[in-house]
């Protein structure tokens, strides 16, 4: 192994490493103290920055490869274990080493005597560890590992204060939309394996027939878009504002949110090769891109609103994408997660913003929104509100067609249950109680 | 027609009145950018305190004080007292419960060594495997259980069902009231939401072509059913009620559950409804009525599709037996400490067992509480008292002899008095006074940056005088210049807010300068303080700063006529009174020396919605410089000096006052005016400027122990480099502990205080009993001072004993709203009052108030004005006097002012205050500082 393969292997490890070695001496009792914990987190990104600037020279050239054995072998199948550093992957990985490092030292303060800080500070490490396996997998079966990390972490997270129902809920709901479009990605592995025989995309891409990437295509988008709350998912994106303000931005502004656009920029390969594929990843984004802009322009509280602009530029991305401008795709990239995340983490200040612009501009702001008096109707402007207000109806339209519907099926199945056994089981439940409380009382 | 609407006319009074009563239970918070401290329990204040918590407890589901295992601690650690538990039981009733048992010593018993809390969720698993089952394992006490078990049968609901419906419809209502009050955040404003809550929520959501969640279908065909009535408000409210046939009795309860439900948006609406320029903005046609007649009607369809049909719970008969079982085991917990035993349980007769169960269920969780809280603050009220005394006691130093070297006014605010007495540590010639920090002067003003007025005064106070920030004749251009430049900043900054946000101009801006933020973001992340510093710099070099002087002059015909209802300016003779209204109680009427400087205050910080509690109260939630500028300058003209002397002040000609302000975040300093200073006076100036220096690091320093973040070997330096700090970190919740501290407040001469650590607890307030015969300066304090004070006391108590319902819970996932208040993630009630990490090391006691009179004097001031009469009758602050000339101390109880007989002891003595709080974090007990000993 030389000293860049080295390098990588210590920039995707290391924060896996240290999620580790403090949750197991956590399950044995030690409880580390902030300062500990905070210098750890600074210790280890700085020294990822570090590392990724040594390696990322000479990329362009000879991306650092590392192949160690197989995971497993069955049959035909086998599971490789291979790291990569491309000229794709490092502007992602530069992404997360940098954001997470700057995400601990905003969060060393602001999660100061916060009874959740150990648990935050996992999740951040466990979080950085999931986006740097899926940024520098080499294969989609190793890339589906990180996807799941950073998909759970952001679910627990948003949940991060527990105590209340609704993060806990709306947490939920953002983790069913996940699993549900984690399965496109899942069967995408599946296909390539069954087509070209390997996931694999170390050195060159696996090769398949027109209609065969058109579906992989398909599923990969369905994957992404999903992560990404692109349409018909979107509706996740402002419930996943009910954790601590730095972690909506290093997941919403910052990383988490590009995963999509980084899984079809790693197709993109298979996307040139079927115009319907991309056509669709246009056509999705183009759908989001309006759809953000719309809905974020009818939202009045910080964070949704920076929420709704987040999704329009990932939109945004997603064309660029499709028309198969990969280097576009990956600057709009970087520059939207960085400026994004320090909006998000400015959230809190926009009271003071918005003073010191109203009162610059001398008490008058120029009016917003006025274009929407100048060019529709009156009952169309009515229509588009009521339509903005629901952000696109996709929810409601989402629950009425599934989750109603399976809900309901689960009241059949458990009025089933009780016609079968409830009887029986309340019956026993009560002989017990009586049981226990007069045995415990006449006691003898 | 005639009867018809004659009848209607009384059903819409009769529902008014009940909204209205319904209302006066929601939160008066007003938007959050100007922050007033208020008494949480505002609609409860003509009760006593200790039935308002109960009441208010049960109506909100919240907690009337800390905790029980929070007391507990407090005892086990030694704040709590017996012999104060003891003195509490001693002051109420006592009656034999049977024979062997007093009420007085049952209640010891429950308290200490105590009994547990049971519910029946828990009982059922407490008995089986928990501490019930290992009690069981003694035969006696398993016996014990056993005879209370058979005695006990009665059982009562514990819980209230959920509310259903409210899943269902509150998140439309909440983005629906977000939408229609927001101030600016939305890009596109609500559509004709000029029109009222009611009407445009029905205009909108009656169009054709919306999609419902299932529970609200219908609802689009229901409001275009009211649009075709034309109904209003009201006859939409009506409707519900009559559909659901209610009689008229039943609507105050109805309309109460209603409005409560989310307290926080209804509030904010009858807010705006009562006083529409409290919007910051945009002011909006607020009703309650509105919000009322969309929430029923959403009510209505929700529940006719079935959403308020709870989820199957439980068999009946399980929850009924652990309902007695839980009942069961208090009486058995109760009987235990009392070391009944089984025997004498099931010999008492059916009348004994009863009073028993009845006393043991009088001393429940609340009771027990009431009575640990009031120990708690009566060692409190003990330390406080003791201190004092000792002080004027044996404390050596007295009145400055001398001229002193200069003298300072401070807002009477607790964060001041460590400031105050680090000053006089500094240079122990230096004399200072506190009033409230509006320093009497109650204006509107509007600075040269202001794009309107603002009344700059205590909440309860109309402005009569609007005062104009002017530039000097000759830098009126240098003004034009600012604005211009900053009205391009303005429109920079509009457009990067706007740009980022959009489809098209989002797309050039982050692609392009997306990566530019990176410069911002790690310059406020890794170097908070050094980079405020370069754009402060930045912004100094962009923008010139003209002199600037204050249109308060009205001597002109022209400017004595009101202008919007406004006078422009003060007359001479308002003036006076004003300064006169400030330095009488104070007591300061000769004896001037050669500088006095008046300090207003206020508070930056960063990424702080909540940044205005931080502010002057007496300023009504604004920063207090120009205040103290204002009355600087009044008490520098000639013709004030000459109508002051006729009230008996005497101001010779060589003293010259100085306004400024003072950051209680960062700790900055500014004086104001200082090209006016006469030539002659500059070493003066020079000697209070070193002081203050000296003094704001001592006080960041003194700050600083309380902040884990800052080393606790920081030099006085580096703990004002730290705290500089804090006020410009982007993710700092905490700027500053803000009233934190606060538990009492001192109304006397400083020779009471001066020289005592009292650890930033308490507020000072400037008065002389011997020179106010007729009590007038101390009717004037009072009502200056206790109103303010206690409801910065009473928020900050609830605020903490329930930071769930009381405040705001805590300020991690809280998001700004409309620029008008905060929510918890996306879709929250409003959240009103103080956040966690504002109160977080709060020790909650009721104000305590000692005033240097006499108990009769105190009681004559206090009747006399209803609102001091119902605080103080009501025990909604404690009160306590000293004499000024015997230094006997009084404090007031239930019966009246009863003598404290509390052991008065030399207080420990320290050199310097670092001394006495080097290394510490916690609430510090008085000692006495002094430095002249150290300096012998």
């Amino acid at each position: 192994m030389d000293l860049s393969q080295a390098l990588l292997l210590f920039i995707v490890l290391a924060p896996g490493v240290v999620f580790s070695v403090i949750s197991l001496l956590w399950l044995v009792g030690w409880v580390p103290k902030e300062r500990v914990l905070s210098a750890t987190t600074g210790i280890v990104f700085a020294a990822s920055i570090f590392a990724l600037a040594a390696i990322s020279w000479n990329v362009g050239a000879a991306p650092v490869v590392i192949k160690f054995r197989d995971w497993f072998a069955v049959g035909q199948y086998d599971f490789p274990l291979v790291l990569m550093a491309d000229r794709l992957s490092v502007p992602f990985l530069g992404m997360t080493v940098v954001l997470s490092g700057l995400i601990g030292q905003f969060s060393a303060t602001y999660l100061h005597r916060d009874g959740g800080f150990l648990r935050f500070y996992l999740l951040l490490h466990l979080f950085a560890f999931g986006s740097l396996l899926a940024f520098a997998a080499a294969s989609f079966d190793l890339l589906i590992g990180g996807w799941e990390v950073v998909g759970i972490t952001s679910v627990l997270l948003i949940a991060f204060f527990q105590q209340r129902p609704a993060p806990v809920e709306n947490a939920l709901r953002v983790f069913t939309i996940y699993r549900a479009s984690d399965i496109g990605l899942l069967l995408v592995v599946f296909a390539m394996h069954q087509w070209a025989g390997t996931a694999s995309f170390a050195g060159r891409f696996p090769q398949l027939t027109g209609a065969q990437a058109a579906v992989a295509g398909l599923l990969l988008l369905f994957a992404a878009a999903g992560k990404a709350a692109q349409i018909p998912f979107s509706g996740w994106l402002p419930r996943a504002m009910e954790g601590p303000t730095p972690s909506s931005a290093i997941f919403y502004g910052g990383i988490s949110i590009h995963a999509g656009p980084y899984l079809l920029l790693r197709a993109q390969p298979l996307l040139a090769h079927s115009g319907m594929a991309s056509a669709l990843v246009i056509v999705i984004g183009v759908l989001t891109a309006i759809h953000g802009t719309i809905v974020g322009r009818a939202t009045a509280d910080a964070k949704t609103s920076l929420a709704y602009a987040s999704l329009t530029q990932v939109g945004v991305i997603f064309v660029e994408i499709g028309i198969g401008w990969t280097w576009v795709a990956v600057i709009h990239t970087v520059g939207h997660a960085t400026g994004r995340t320090l909006q998000f983490l400015r959230a809190p200040s926009m009271l003071h913003d918005y003073h010191q612009m109203h009162s610059a501009a001398g008490g008058e702001l120029a009016p917003t929104g006025k274009h929407l008096d100048s060019l529709f109707p009156e009952r169309f402007q009515l229509w588009l509100y009521r339509w903005a207000l629901d952000r696109g109806h996709l929810d409601t339209v989402l629950d009425r067609l599934v989750v109603d519907p399976l809900v309901r099926l689960s009241r059949v199945f458990a009025k089933l249950d009780g016609i079968a056994f409830g009887d029986i089981r309340s019956r026993r439940e009560e002989a017990a109680i009586s049981l226990q409380a007069g045995s415990g009382v006449r006691g003898d | 027609m005639g009867k018809g609407s004659g009848l209607i006319d009384i059903r819409q009074a009769r529902l008014r009145e009940s909204v209205d009563h319904a209302a006066h239970l929601l939160p008066i918070q007003g938007p959050i950018g100007v922050f007033v401290h208020h008494n949480t329990l505002h609609a409860f204040q003509h009760l006593p305190f200790e039935e308002a918590v109960i009441e208010s407890a049960r109506i909100f589901n919240a907690e009337p004080y800390m905790s029980e295992a929070a007391y507990r601690a407090e005892l086990a650690r030694g704040r709590i007292h017996l012999e104060d538990i003891d003195a509490v039981l001693k002051s109420e009733p006592d009656a034999m419960v049977f024979p062997r048992l007093s009420r007085r010593s049952l209640r010891r018993a429950l308290i200490t060594p105590g009994i547990r809390e049971f519910d029946a969720a828990t009982v059922m698993w407490r008995a089986e495997q928990g501490d019930l089952a290992r009690d069981f394992r003694q035969p006696a006490l398993h016996a014990l259980f056993a005879a209370c078990f058979a005695r006990t049968v009665a059982h009562e609901q514990e819980t209230e069902p959920a509310r259903p419906v409210d899943e269902v419809i509150h998140p439309w209502l909440i983005r629906l009231c977000a939408v229609f009050l927001d101030q600016g955040i939305a890009y596109w404003p609500m559509p004709q939401r000029e029109a009222g809550f009611y009407r445009s929520v029905r205009k909108l959501l009656s169009q054709r072509g919306g999609i419902f969640p299932r529970y609200l279908t219908g609802l689009d065909e229901e409001f275009r059913r009211q649009d075709c009535l034309s109904f209003s408000a009201f006859d939409a409210v009506l409707e519900y009620l009559d559909s659901q046939h209610f009689g008229q009795a039943d609507w105050d309860k109805i309309l109460q559950t209603e409005l409560l439900a989310l307290p926080g948006w209804a509030g904010l609406m009858r807010r705006l409804e009562m006083d529409p320029s409290l919007a910051p903005h945009k002011s909006l046609p607020c009703s309650l009525m509105d919000f009322l007649a969309v929430r029923l009607t959403m009510t209505r369809i929700a529940s006719g599709r079935g959403a308020a049909e709870p989820d199957p719970q439980e068999s009946a008969l399980k929850t009924e037996e652990k309902l007695r079982l839980s009942r069961t085991a208090r009486v058995y917990d109760a009987a235990r400490v009392v070391s009944l035993s089984a025997g004498e349980v099931e010999m008492l007769s059916g009348g004994e067992w009863a009073a028993f169960v009845s006393e043991v269920k009088a001393c429940n969780g609340w009771e027990r509480r009431r009575i640990l809280h009031l120990a708690y603050e009566r060692w409190h009220e003990r330390q406080v008292l003791a201190g004092l005394a000792s002080n004027r006691k044996y404390g050596g130093l007295s009145e400055i002899a001398a001229r002193p070297a200069a003298q300072l006014f401070f807002c009477i605010d607790e964060r001041e008095e460590s400031m105050r007495r680090a000053l006089e540590e500094v240079d122990p010639e230096l004399e200072t006074f506190s009033a409230a920090g509006f320093y009497g002067v109650a204006v509107n003003y509007k600075g040269i940056d202001d794009p309107h007025g603002a009344a700059f005064c205590p909440v309860t106070v109309k402005p009569q005088h609007v005062v104009l920030e002017q530039p000097k004749a000759e830098d009126n251009a240098l003004l034009e210049r600012r604005r211009l430049r900053r009205r391009l900043l303005g429109r920079l900054m509009q457009n990067s807010f706007v740009s980022s946000r959009t489809l098209l101009r989002g797309w050039l801006s982050t692609a392009t300068l997306g990566l530019l933020s990176a410069i911002p973001l790690i310059g406020q992340l890794l170097a908070p303080r050094r980079y405020a510093q370069i754009r402060e710099r930045l912004n100094k070099a962009f923008l010139p700063e003209p002199q600037t002087e204050l249109a308060f002059m009205r001597n002109t015909p022209q400017s004595q006529e009101a202008v919007a209802g406004l006078l422009v300016g003060f007359a001479a003779a308002e003036k006076a009174e004003i300064v006169a209204g400030i330095l009488g109680p104070a007591g300061l009427k000769r004896g001037f020396a050669r500088i006095v400087v008046v300090l207003g205050h206020g508070s930056t910080s960063l990424n702080n919605p909540h940044e205005s509690a931080h502010d002057c109260g007496a300023c009504g939630g604004r920063r207090g410089g120009p205040n103290a500028r204002l009355f600087a300058a009044m008490a520098n003209r000639p013709e004030v000096r000459q109508e002051l002397s006729q009230r008996g002040i005497e101001i010779p000609d060589d003293v010259w006052f100085i306004g400024g302000y003072h950051d209680s975040c960062s700790d900055d300093l500014e004086l104001y005016d200082l090209e006016r200073l006469p030539g002659g006076h500059r070493m003066d100036l020079e000697r209070v400027r070193d002081s203050l220096e000296n003094a704001r690091a001592r006080n960041a320093h003194e700050r600083a122990r309380r902040f884990e973040r800052c080393p606790s070997d920081a030099s006085p330096a580096a703990a004002l480099r730290h705290v500089e700090g804090r006020s410009e970190h982007l993710a700092e919740p905490r700027p500053e502990y803000g009233h934190c501290t606060n538990a009492f407040c001192v109304i006397g001469r400083r020779s009471l205080t001066r020289g005592l650590f009292l650890d930033r607890r308490a507020f000072l307030a400037s008065y002389d009993g011997n020179q106010d015969s007729d009590d007038r300066s101390l009717a004037q304090v009072l009502a200056a001072v206790v109103p303010v004070c206690a409801g910065i006391s009473l928020e900050y108590y609830f605020s903490f004993v329930d930071n769930y319902r009381y405040g705001c819970g805590t300020k991690l996932p809280h998001n700004i709203t409309g620029l008008m208040g905060v929510m918890d993630g996306h879709a929250s009630d409003l959240r009103t009052g103080l956040p966690w990490q504002m109160v977080e090391i709060h020790e909650p006691v009721r104000a305590l108030f000692v005033v240097e009179t006499t108990p009769e004097r105190l009681t004559r001031v206090i009747a006399a004005s209803t609102t001091l009469d119902e605080l103080v009758k009501n025990r909604w602050v404690r009160f306590a006097t000293i004499d000024p000339a015997s230094g006997q101390v009084h404090v007031r109880r239930d019966s009246g002012f009863e003598e404290f007989d509390g052991p008065v002891e030399r207080l420990p003595v320290a050199f310097s205050s670092p001394e006495w709080y080097q290394g510490k974090l916690e609430h510090l007990p008085m000692c006495r500082i002094e430095t002249q000993a150290a300096g012998r």
